[in-house]
């Protein structure tokens, strides 16, 4: 293998763009591969600061965890539908379903 | 598939390290199951919160999250009967959520066309080949918030196919079953949703530079 300028690198004859690099990208991550032993991205700064940022971002979204929560009128609402509703009694039917006020 | 007729296999190792045991769980169940309205309260106590936020992240909006979380906690007290232990709990309800919010979106139009073609926002909401732009380096500098705001700002379908892959851990085999798409397609549209949240969050930067 050959580095170029430009952030170019050969494979045999075949020349490694950019273009090349991205196209693949998908499949590299999906394979779980190390991408720093990659050929391209030892010379194509751009590249690898694009993998950095995909890594991280798929770092950053494991870390989030479930923080929101629901206001009282939904509880409020499925103890109405479920009270209301005699069918749903041993659970096998449609309660009525109010929703919030306002909406 | 509903989440009644068939138990969910655990997605991986995230579904468990998100999944522990839950004191009082177990017995909580077995009571609502034979009718126990308490119960089921403390159920909805302990997972309000996760199905609530997979709704939010989900569809982007609070009036539609809370809408579904009411009607997937619905759906579990009606099909509560039908869980026999075979996965976690969390992971069942987490399943049966997912498909009450998939059967909604479907609802709201996504069956006049496939969700093949759904799942392909415009080129105009896509994200750009990046030829460019050493400036910026996310790495390090992301918040928990300022990323839940830019999932938000994503495409639908990329926010979906996002969502449930990077953040709630599902497999892609698992996606495509669910969302009625490829593999492959599962995997391009995650990858054009990192793209594309890239995008968003190197814009978002820039702007605070600039102030």
């Amino acid at each position: 293998m050959t580095t170029r300028p430009n952030g170019r690198t050969t494979v045999g004859k075949a020349i490694m763009t950019c273009a090349d690099f991205q196209e693949r990208l998908p499949e590299l991550f999906e394979t779980k591969a190390d991408l720093s032993a990659d050929e391209h991205l030892k010379t194509c700064e751009n590249c690898a600061a694009l993998v950095r940022d995909l890594e991280y971002i798929a770092q950053q979204a494991k870390l989030l965890l479930p923080i929101h929560d629901p206001s009282p009128a939904v509880w409020e609402n499925i103890k109405s539908a479920i009270r209301n509703d005699p069918d749903t009694k041993g659970g096998s039917s449609n309660p009525s379903v109010p929703r919030p006020a306002g909406r | 598939m509903s989440a009644g007729q068939t138990e969910p296999k655990p997605a991986n190792h995230q579904h468990l390290r998100r999944n522990p045991p839950i004191l009082g769980e177990a017995e909580a169940i077995a009571a609502a199951q034979a009718g126990d309205e308490r119960a089921f309260e403390t159920l909805y106590a302990l997972h309000k919160r996760r199905v609530y936020s997979l709704c939010l992240r989900m569809l982007g909006n609070v009036a539609a999250a809370e809408d579904l979380t009411q009607d997937a906690f619905l759906q579990l007290y009606r099909k509560i009967g039908t869980f026999r232990g075979d996965s976690a709990f969390s992971t069942w309800l987490h399943r049966l959520a997912v498909n009450v919010v998939l059967m909604h979106l479907r609802k709201k139009g996504l069956p006049q066309i496939s969700l093949e073609e759904a799942l392909e926002p415009s080129q105009d909401d896509g994200p750009r080949k990046d030829f460019g732009g050493r400036d910026l380096q996310l790495s390090g500098s992301i918040d928990r918030v300022t990323l839940e705001r830019a999932i938000e700002d994503l495409p639908p379908g990329y926010r979906l196919v996002f969502v449930l892959h990077d953040v709630e851990g599902y497999e892609h085999n698992e996606i495509a079953e669910m969302l009625s798409c490829s593999i492959g397609n599962s995997k391009s549209q995650l990858h054009k949703a990192r793209m594309k949240l890239r995008d968003l969050l190197r814009t978002g930067q820039r702007k605070e530079n600039a102030v």
